[in-house]
């Protein structure tokens, strides 16, 4: 994008262009409804305001979510490898010659 | 170093031991009861990144997404109180991650997520009314150099990939096999009054919105639009602005209208 703009906009075009635009928008229906709703937080985003104590949280003591370690040699799995990936010829091959972080 | 340093440390590095001075009511094994703590701040920063990034996590399956949100966390810990704001950095560190670089697009997917958290927590402004708008094409005069107040959930991302469609691919409105990753988009992220939207918009609409985001005048914005695509038609974007209620305010030298001109 340049800086420099050759082009001169009338302010008539601009006037044509947010009157069509008002024109095949349909906000004179909906904007009378928005006061009907109301905000609920805490039911759409599930558990973000939680401390842990639900879901996720594993008091068991055991080892059960020990990630550090030799982890790094898990592939990524799943629906990726199903999307075409024209920048990726090796395939995931690269994933295990990381080196572990200390 | 602070005790309370210390700590927080210790807590995000499982390679730290556990602080000193630590004591257990009943006389268990400080080392093992700080264990079960840090376990448990793992998964809750680790779950709560799942749910702002549900589509990354799909993307690369639960296993590789448990170790790059891990490593995100010894990285970048949470700086807010407030768990929804978490995440912020994730794309920029999935960019830098050497193991996701088989997944190019996957940084701009995170962007995409984390710019619908925000749309969704963004504050709440009441559109112009229909009667306001058409105060505005009432003067055509003060056109030119009207500035529009956008709603603040109003994002845009750019990518070198298809992430809008993979994203979408994901909620189950198009087949990912059909998907050509390598298909660079934009995407729209906008709070439509409760929900909110993703779209694919051209790079010209981009443009527009763009400019009258960061306040430029009204026709200066058209002109900038002009420069990607000479035949720019601003009808359409404008009227999606006004159909999504997210036209909060106008102003030209001289007036205003719409209490939050952000």
């Amino acid at each position: 994008m340049t800086n420099k703009s050759t082009r001169a906009v009338s302010a008539a075009s601009l006037a044509l262009a947010l009157g069509a635009a008002v024109a095949i928008s349909t906000a004179t229906v909906t904007t009378a409804h928005a006061a009907d709703n109301e905000k609920c937080f805490g039911i759409s985003m599930k558990g973000k305001n939680d401390c842990a104590a639900g879901a996720g949280t594993t008091c068991a003591g055991t080892a059960k979510t020990d990630l550090q370690g030799n982890a790094w040699k898990y592939v990524p799995a799943g629906t990726c490898e199903k999307t075409p990936s024209a920048s990726s010829p090796t395939g995931f091959g690269q994933l295990q010659e990381y080196k572990e972080k200390a | 170093m602070s005790n309370q340093t210390t700590f927080s440390q210790a807590l995000l590095n499982p390679e730290q031991p556990c602080p000193d001075g630590l004591r257990s009511w009943n006389g268990s094994d400080p080392a093992q009861r700080f264990a079960i703590y840090r376990n448990n701040v793992t998964r809750s920063l680790i779950d709560a990144l799942a749910d702002t990034f549900p589509v990354v996590a799909e993307l690369v399956g639960a296993d590789f997404f448990n170790l790059l949100a891990h490593s995100y966390i010894q990285h970048s810990p949470p700086t807010s109180r407030l768990l929804v704001e978490y995440g912020e950095t994730f794309a920029d560190f999935i960019q830098g991650f050497a193991p996701a670089a088989s997944v190019p697009y996957l940084a701009d997917v995170a962007r995409l997520e984390f710019a619908r958290v925000r749309a969704y927590h963004s504050a709440d402004i009441t559109a112009l009314t229909p009667v306001a708008i058409a105060e505005v094409i009432g003067q055509p005069e003060h056109l030119a150099n009207m500035t529009f107040a956008l709603h603040p959930s109003v994002q845009i991302v750019h990518s070198r990939f298809a992430h809008v469609s993979i994203w979408a691919a994901h909620q189950g409105t198009h087949d990912l096999a059909a998907v050509d990753s390598q298909c660079a988009e934009t995407a729209l992220i906008l709070r439509n009054r409760l929900i909110v939207e993703v779209m694919a918009i051209q790079p010209a609409d981009a443009a527009f919105i763009s400019a009258l985001q960061q306040g430029q005048p009204f026709a200066k914005a058209a002109e900038l639009a002009m420069d990607v695509v000479a035949e720019f038609n601003l009808s359409p974007p404008l009227a999606h602005l006004i159909n999504t209620a997210v036209i909060v305010g106008y102003a030209y030298p001289g007036a205003s209208l719409g209490n939050n001109h952000v």
